[in-house]
């Protein structure tokens, strides 16, 4: 148990040391203290924190693609840039708009989910984890709506999913999931928000991205 | 709004169909309702024109590599046909890199043919590249530059790749038609797992590829969601009892479990030269002001180069070496030449084809004369096929196998007349004739060509040596006739 502890503790430091090693820009605006960040193997992130309550708003994720060119934002946290209108004469397929849709939206203390238009009675969801996968499951009794995702903060610290820190409730056409916060997770945090404090960061709108 | 569902539906509303076809569909659509074996309803969606060398499927070889004398479109030229089965065999084996072939022979002997032949014989991933002399004299890049694109776009790199794919059952198919008939056609496609249901909104360009697969309720498709190709897995189990008319050949699949959408592997071709582009696009906004297109810098050609080779060494990616065809090679200056001495010495480069229509001729860029156009240092590292004139009776083959693919019937009488005009002018204006005759034939409402048809397009159109004739007789009366002294510059 002391050794897993202790390969626990080095992880949360591995993953705290590639943020520290990483080249980063930050950028105050709309309220939002915007930080991007470029890692050392040319992949990139972005995250958006609440300047009043220091609160993840959306964090993005791009890496280069195995020929070399630049590979498509993946949105990790917060809304996907979805157009609430999907142009009619688009060419490709896309989902429609009555599906349901998943985003996550973490509070200080625990990670959350929603997913919104979704409006089956509370007796038809079954959200579980999958420790072996290392994943969540949410499924439906009527078979309309399944979805397996992942952890990444707890992936990248290497720390283990536990069932007991998960809970749902679903209000107002929304199911909202959430996994309490390991306090590795707390403390690697709380000292990334001190690092981003130092962070000089510009008001203006315009300015140039070193790290590009 | 009108609100149709299913495949039939899409294709009755195609509006490219012509009237007979979607007579005969209809009557297809009858009798595969009164449950009747159906042989195969003729495919509507599929609209191809007829090339001048359409009809060529490959080299006609069996396989010991011997030229049967009429097989797969070609006819005749056998000891070139062999030879040119031979290259393939290098080409296929992929491990001699930057051979060069060059096809001779005088115009209308097969050049171009024997050249596709090779292509069609390659399969879809072996990189062809086939371009004109001419096509490398751009005011937009430099003669080397669009060698060396040329070159690399003839070699394929195999690799493995992540994309997002949508496999799932259909449930329904929804095309909503404007009233008015015209504009963009919407739809929705339902998909389902055996976990979950969603639903699609499909844009105009799927609605299309959907009613070329003639997807349906009840199949279980792939669609790559970057590219937006569809493919058909099968027949969902759950539909096995249906009581409806499929071809012996479809098959029943599961249906998918788990989520709709994945991640999957796939192997897919790029060449070299898609690489290069993608890693030579200029960041930002500096790639306002660089085009895509233009060129590309040596440097990135070698960090491809290097990463390639780390990868096939890591066996993450392999290289297959295509075909460079090049037509017309006379065409090309002796700057052109000496970087194709130097390229060729590469290990990155791919099989060479040239051909040329020429015999001794002035080497453009020089004033020196030389065998095809071609420097003699260039010549001594080609393999040359040569060409010869076809007899009677092959020319009698090609004008029939032509005749076929042209969808048009010929009387014996006017077969043999055919064929002697194409042994005295020309096989390419007797083929041109073909088409022709066939219009003339079917305007006077017959259903094959006879000799007066051929007879009429004959005094109708003026071959090659008709032409000159006649100008040699009448040149007093055009224009500009006072000025023979400037001859065309052709070589």
């Amino acid at each position: 148990m002391v050794v897993s502890r202790n390969f626990c503790i080095m992880a949360v430091q591995c993953w705290s040391d590639i943020l520290k090693t990483s080249k980063k820009t930050a950028l105050i605006c709309d309220g939002k203290r915007k930080i991007h960040y470029l890692f050392t193997d040319g992949s990139e992130m972005a995250e958006e924190y609440d300047m009043n309550t220091d609160a993840l708003v959306s964090r993005r994720l791009r890496s280069k693609n195995n020929l070399g060119g630049q590979g498509q934002w993946r949105t990790e946290v917060g809304e996907t840039s979805h157009n609430a209108m999907p142009s009619v004469d688009s060419d490709t397929i896309s989902e429609n708009s009555s599906n349901p849709l998943f985003a996550r939206k973490d509070t200080k203390s625990s990670f959350r989910w929603r997913v919104r238009n979704i409006s089956y009675p509370m007796d038809t969801y079954n959200v579980s984890v999958e420790t072996a996968e290392r994943c969540c499951i949410i499924r439906t009794t009527n078979k309309k709506y399944y979805k397996k995702f992942s952890i990444p903060d707890l992936d990248r610290c290497q720390l283990p999913l536990e069932s007991s820190a998960l809970s749902y409730t679903h209000a107002n056409n929304t199911l909202i999931i959430s996994y309490k916060k390991p306090k590795e997770i707390l403390a690697l945090e709380q000292e990334l928000m001190r690092e981003l404090r130092k962070l000089k960061g510009t008001n203006d709108g315009d300015v140039d991205c070193k790290t590009q | 709004m009108a609100t149709c569902t299913g495949w039939h539906a899409l294709n009755c509303f195609s509006r490219k169909s012509t009237i007979n076809l979607r007579i005969i569909f209809f009557f297809a659509v009858f009798v595969k309702m009164a449950n009747t074996k159906v042989p195969e309803v003729r495919d509507i969606t599929r609209i191809e024109r007829i090339g001048a060398h359409s009809h060529i499927r490959g080299l006609g070889l069996d396989d010991a590599l011997e030229p049967r004398q009429v097989s797969q479109g070609m006819v005749g030229q056998l000891a070139s046909r062999r030879a040119a089965g031979l290259i393939l065999e290098m080409i296929k084996d992929g491990h001699i890199a930057g051979r060069a072939v060059l096809i001779a022979g005088q115009p209308g002997t097969g050049k171009t043919a024997i050249a596709m032949g090779i292509a069609q014989s390659l399969g879809p991933d072996t990189p062809f590249t086939a371009l004109a002399g001419s096509e490398i004299f751009s005011l937009e890049m430099s003669k080397t530059e669009a060698l060396s694109q040329a070159f690399r776009k003839a070699i394929g790199v195999r690799i493995k790749e992540e994309t997002e794919i949508i496999e799932g059952e259909v449930v329904e198919i929804q095309i909503d038609r404007p009233a008015t008939g015209t504009g963009t056609k919407v739809g929705k496609l339902t998909l389902k797992t055996t976990e979950m249901e969603t639903i699609y909104d499909l844009g105009s360009k799927m609605i299309e590829s959907l009613s070329k697969e003639k997807v349906q309720a009840g199949d279980v498709i792939t669609i790559d969601k970057a590219t937006g190709k569809i493919s058909k897995l099968g027949r969902s189990f759950t539909r096995a009892r249906d009581y409806d008319a499929m071809g012996a050949q479809t098959q029943f699949v599961q249906c998918p479990e788990g989520e709709l959408q994945k991640r999957k592997e796939v192997v897919h071709t790029v060449s070299l030269h898609e690489i290069d582009v993608i890693n030579s696009r200029t960041q930002g906004f500096l790639a306002l002001f660089s085009g895509d297109t233009g060129e590309i810098k040596s440097e990135v050609r070698e960090q491809i180069n290097a990463k390639v080779s780390e990868w096939r060494e890591e066996g993450k990616a392999e290289i297959i070496p295509g075909v460079l065809f090049i037509d017309e090679v006379h065409m090309l200056d002796i700057e052109c030449f000496s970087f194709l001495n130097r390229a060729l010495e590469s290990d990155l480069s791919p099989v060479l084809i040239m051909a040329t229509n020429r015999g001794i001729t002035r080497i453009r860029g020089t004033n020196y004369q030389s065998p095809h156009g071609i420097p003699i240092d260039m010549l001594d590292r080609l393999l040359i096929i040569a060409t010869s004139p076809y007899t009677e009776k092959e020319t009698r083959q090609i004008l029939k196998i032509r005749c076929e693919e042209e969808d048009v019937e010929l009387s014996e009488e006017a077969h043999t007349v055919l064929t002697r005009i194409g042994q005295e002018t020309s096989l390419r204006y007797a083929i041109q004739l073909i088409s022709t005759a066939g219009l003339v034939c079917r305007k006077r409402r017959g259903t094959e060509v006879q000799v007066e048809d051929i007879k009429r397009v004959y005094s109708l159109f003026l071959d090659e040596s008709r032409s000159s004739q006649y100008m040699k007789e009448y040149q007093d009366s055009f224009l500009f006739n006072e000025t023979q002294s400037a001859q065309m510059d052709t070589s």
